[in-house]
């Protein structure tokens, strides 16, 4: 429920304020593309018309590389260290599309074995959403069940209502995180109004949908069509944008360094996609293109459903809109075998 | 305790209770079992641990080499023998190399035990059979011993086992003790003899078919390359042997070893975290053919 | 050229176009081509699912050839696919694609009966990157793109903006030399519009030599620090044809796996090393970039020492080996000492 609001020339400000207790990651523009990274009193009055990163959110979590373990050799043997990463921080602009996603993978490394890397950067870290009313012609979050202008995903949630943003009170961190501030106002019956139509307008616009309704059951059943999956990933270049940008897409690979005396044991991003992925001395249970490109629909689509209760795409669109060759998850799900309807953004 | 350090202590509980940190291990012996496969005998740095540690046939480790990397490997040592703990070590890989590198009192970093073990529990009081395969022998061999240290819980022992060539069989010390127990039958084959072999010649499929071991009251543990496990299952089928009747252990590529980094799926199963034992039966309703 | 399909009236983004000549011409002859079984696939190119882009098609289906078009947005390099088909395939190629499949040739990763090459001209494609700073507007919120020969029509947010050719084609474009393919089987009789601008074609090289080795060293670690490891250039690239790619190759270790700006950095620079002499300066690993990095920095300066130093120009002939194949005597003087 809406209660609070913030001019957005306050914006700043209460970022700042912020900025003096824990780190606080913004959306930030280098290069012609948005990443998060640590806001160092940057203009962010793009964040206006800024549509996501490109790298999604979940890096801050499960960066592209990080160091598990450090070692040192030693005369009387090695010296082992694990790097203490306690720092608190608040990650802000988080579309619902990547917080929902980022709920989705909290699970899979909280899973039996809590996740050290994970959880410790997680439970330090407050989310604060910002509703999306500039989706992309590749965006279909409202087919998997995310809305952009609602989160309950996040600490907070903040909406766009023109001078303003209104503000969603989801748990105690994120109130907690009101408190202090004597920027933040109560929100009107007017503000309330306005974000109403806000809301109406931003789902109207997400022209791409795809029925994901019954789509494991599909999944299933077609599961050993291999014609249509050899058909479906003829066009596939596997490289691993997709599943590096996905932000549901957790897969990581562990490696070591050593520097003379010096070494890191270090996991990074690891892809579906790649060959290498599965690849045994002997023999590679997925040498094949078809059986990488089902792995991946399957993944998202039906073994998470499966295993959680949830499907593992949350309709970003940043695997359609990087692809290099276009290809497009919503018309694989919509071209399964059996009807399930596709109305493209066109 | 101030609130602060309480709070502290928790952090660094957090911390040394990090999955992915390894406890270390001291190489105490090493087997050259084959020109590729080698034996490494080894025990805990740390001397509580070596009282606390405990396992069950079938589980599976990650060993690695500080700088080098870390590989999965399953412990091929039985639980009822507890003084050290043992894997056997195939030179495939950057991993495998390295530990083929290594000499007596060498560190290395151990983590685990991970995955689910053979069901000695449902095994109680049946015949068994075991068949294995190359390198295969060695999750076998941690459950054949603790079979074997629980003589009387079990029925008729059958023992299958092929390499490809005879230098290519492992644990040659194993097989030549069981081929001596009279409580056990052994049949050791090689695909092709080397002149000086007078045991059974063919695939282990094949002398399976030949011993043709009786399906009642009967589990079959199946080990071994994939290759094998897929010829073994119809013998076994023609045998009468059900698919709950019968357990294989499997292997895939794995880096986390618990369910985490994704590769090991076979459909929404991760051989790590639900396996890698599972029965015929389950494997039969697996979602895919990846294994 | 592209004048012709591209009618100045009317809405004409490639998503809603007209059929043109060409394109009738083109499936007329890819469809006689599967229907008589002279070929077992054809690849080409089919409206993408997005605004602006369009995909590979790869298809034995004779229905889906009337999927197929030519426009500016054509992209991607489909030489890129012939070494994974089996049988006999009828490809679509621009010019710089046929260098590829020429190379591929030469390179002995197919063979010349089993490929029929149907030949495009091409006038040069539209860089959307350029075309969204043009336009101050994202791909999506632009309306209509309309190329006409030395003039480009953008419109977007009800406003229009008419700028020369050279500023939205892709710099490798600007530089293109074989904008109709030497090598084919058949051939769309249509002349190409010459539009070039060299000089933009190589703005960024030249930039980057006006650097002192500090400021150039310190500019690739920023690019590279960016890089995310996802192979897309290699996988996107024709001449990375390699069965094993010494990144994923452990013993000996080249690269590290693990994502540094130093191993990423070498990584692209033994690429580019690596397919020096079977480059064709296509573009394609600086297009599917998903951070930007000016990667055709790297092979158009490797393209054009390989054209310096043993005038060389791949794909350009199909009888000639392939440059690393050819050794001649005198060569060995200026390279090893």
């Amino acid at each position: 429920m809406i209660t609070k609001k913030i001019n957005k020339k306050d914006i700043r400000k209460l970022l700042g304020t912020w900025n003096q207790e824990c780190s606080v990651i913004v959306p930030t523009r280098e290069q012609g593309i948005v990443e998060m990274a640590g806001w160092d009193n940057k203009d962010i009055s793009f964040l206006d018309w800024y549509r996501n990163t490109v790298v999604p959110p979940k890096a801050c979590f499960l960066p592209q590389s990080e160091v598990m373990i450090s070692f040192q050799k030693k005369e009387n043997g090695l010296k082992i260290e694990v790097p203490q990463d306690e720092h608190k921080q608040i990650i802000f602009g988080i579309r619902p599309c990547d917080a929902r996603a980022v709920a989705i993978i909290d699970q899979v490394f909280a899973d039996t074995y809590d996740d050290y890397y994970y959880s410790s950067k997680r439970r330090n870290t407050l989310l604060i959403g910002l509703s999306c009313s500039n989706p992309y012609d590749s965006c279909f979050c409202t087919s998997t069940d995310v809305n952009p202008t609602e989160s309950e995903d996040v600490d907070l949630m903040f909406m766009d209502i023109g001078d303003e943003y209104v503000i969603e009170e989801i748990t105690s961190g994120g109130k907690a995180l009101l408190n202090t501030s004597s920027m933040i106002k109560k929100a009107t019956k007017a503000d309330i109004n306005k974000a109403k139509e806000v809301r109406a307008a931003s789902v109207d616009k997400l022209k791409k949908k795809v029925d994901t309704k019954d789509v494991d059951r599909k999944l299933q059943s077609c599961f050993n069509d291999i014609d249509y999956w050899e058909q479906v990933s003829a066009k596939c270049i596997s490289c691993g944008i997709c599943t590096f940008l996905c932000p549901t897409c957790f897969c990581f690979d562990i490696n070591d360094e050593m520097i003379k005396k010096h070494g890191a044991r270090y996991r990074g991003w690891d892809s579906c996609s790649f060959r290498s992925y599965t690849k045994m001395p002997m023999e590679n249970p997925r040498e094949e293109k078809w059986r990488r490109v089902r792995q991946r629909v399957c993944h998202k689509f039906e073994f998470y459903p499966m295993n959680l209760g949830i499907n593992a795409c949350t309709g970003c669109g940043r695997c359609i809109r990087l692809c290099p060759v276009n290809w497009d998850i919503t018309q694989v799900i919509a071209g399964l075998p059996g009807e399930i309807s596709v109305h493209s953004g066109k | 305790m101030t609130i602060t350090q309480i709070k502290q202590r928790k952090k660094d509980l957090d911390r040394e209770n990090n999955v992915y940190m390894p406890h270390i291990v001291l190489v105490d012996k090493i087997i050259e079992e084959t020109p590729s496969v080698r034996t490494i005998h080894f025990h805990f740095k740390d001397a509580k641990l070596n009282n606390e540690f405990t396992f069950e046939s079938g589980q599976f480790a990650e060993l690695s080499i500080f700088g080098v990397g870390e590989a999965t490997f399953c412990i091929s040592s039985s639980p009822t023998r507890k003084d050290h703990l043992e894997c056997g070590i195939n030179r495939v890989g950057l991993v495998t190399n390295a530990l083929h590198r290594l000499g007596v009192g060498a560190e290395i970093g151990f983590r685990g035990p991970y995955g689910n073990h053979f069901p000695l529990d449902l095994m109680c009081g049946k015949n068994l059979v075991f068949i294995g395969g190359g390198i295969g022998l060695a999750p076998l061999r941690s459950l054949i011993w603790n079979v074997l240290d629980n003589r009387d819980k079990y029925g008729k022992i059958d023992i299958i086992y092929g390499a490809r060539s005879v230098s290519d069989l492992c644990f040659k010390y194993d097989l030549d003790t069981w081929e001596e127990d009279k409580t056990l039958n052994t049949v050791i084959t090689v695909d092709k003899g080397d002149g000086k072999w007078r045991g059974k010649e063919g695939f282990v499929s094949e002398v399976l078919r030949d011993a043709a071991p009786s399906c009642g009251n009967t589990i079959a543990i199946v080990c071994g390359p994939p290759i094998m496990i897929r010829s073994t299952f119809p013998v076994l089928e023609q045998l009468g042997f059900t698919p709950d009747q019968v357990i294989t252990t499997l292997e895939k590529r794995m880096k986390c070893g618990i369910g985490k980094c994704g590769r090991c799926n076979i459909g929404n199963l991760y051989v790590c975290r639900d396996g890698p034992v599972f029965s015929y039966s389950r494997i039969k309703d697996f979602i895919s053919d990846e294994y | 050229m592209w004048l012709k399909m591209f009618e100045p009236s009317g809405p004409t983004t490639c998503l809603v176009m007209k059929v043109s000549d060409m394109e009738k011409e083109l499936r007329q002859e890819a469809g006689k081509l599967l229907e008589e079984g002279t070929v077992d696939y054809i690849i080409g190119f089919a409206p993408g699912s997005l605004k602006f882009t369009t995909t590979p098609l790869i298809t034995e289906d004779i229905d889906e050839i009337n999927n197929l078009v030519i426009n500016p947005f054509i992209n991607n390099n489909l030489a890129k696919y012939l070494p994974e088909i089996p049988g006999r395939v009828g490809i679509i190629a621009k010019g710089c694609d046929s260098r590829s499949i020429v190379s591929l040739i030469q390179d002995k990763q197919i063979a010349r009966q089993d490929i029929v090459i149907l030949g495009i001209p091409c006038s040069g494609l539209v860089d959307l990157k350029k075309v969204e700073k043009l336009a101050g507007k994202e791909r999506d919120k632009i309306d209509d793109i309309v190329v006409l020969a030395d003039k480009v029509c953008i419109t977007a947010g009800g406003e229009k903006k008419e700028v020369p050719t050279t500023e939205v084609l892709f710099d490798h474009c600007l530089g293109c030399e074989l904008q109709i393919p030497k090598e084919y089987d058949f051939l769309i009789q249509e002349p190409a519009a010459e539009i070039r601008d060299y000089e933009s074609s190589s703005k960024q090289i030249q930039e980057l030599k006006k650097m002192s080795p500090d400021q150039r060293w310190a500019f690739w670690k920023e690019q590279f620090g960016h890089c995310i490891r996802c192979y897309a250039c290699r996988q996107v690239c024709p001449a990375c044809f390699c069965e094993r790619c010494f990144v994923e190759e452990s013993q000996p270790r080249w690269v590290s796996p693990v994502s540094q700006w130093q191993d990423n950095l070498i990584f692209q620079a033994i690429r580019t090393i690596h397919v020096a002499g079977r480059c064709t300066d296509c573009g394609e690993c600086e297009r599917v970039c998903p951070v930007n990095i000016p990667l055709r920095s790297l092979s158009k300066e490797m393209y054009d020492l390989v054209g310096e130093m043993f005038d060389y120009k791949t794909g350009m002939d199909v009888n000639a080996p392939a440059l690393m194949t050819a050794y001649e005597l005198v060569e060995a003087e200026g390279l090893i000492r």
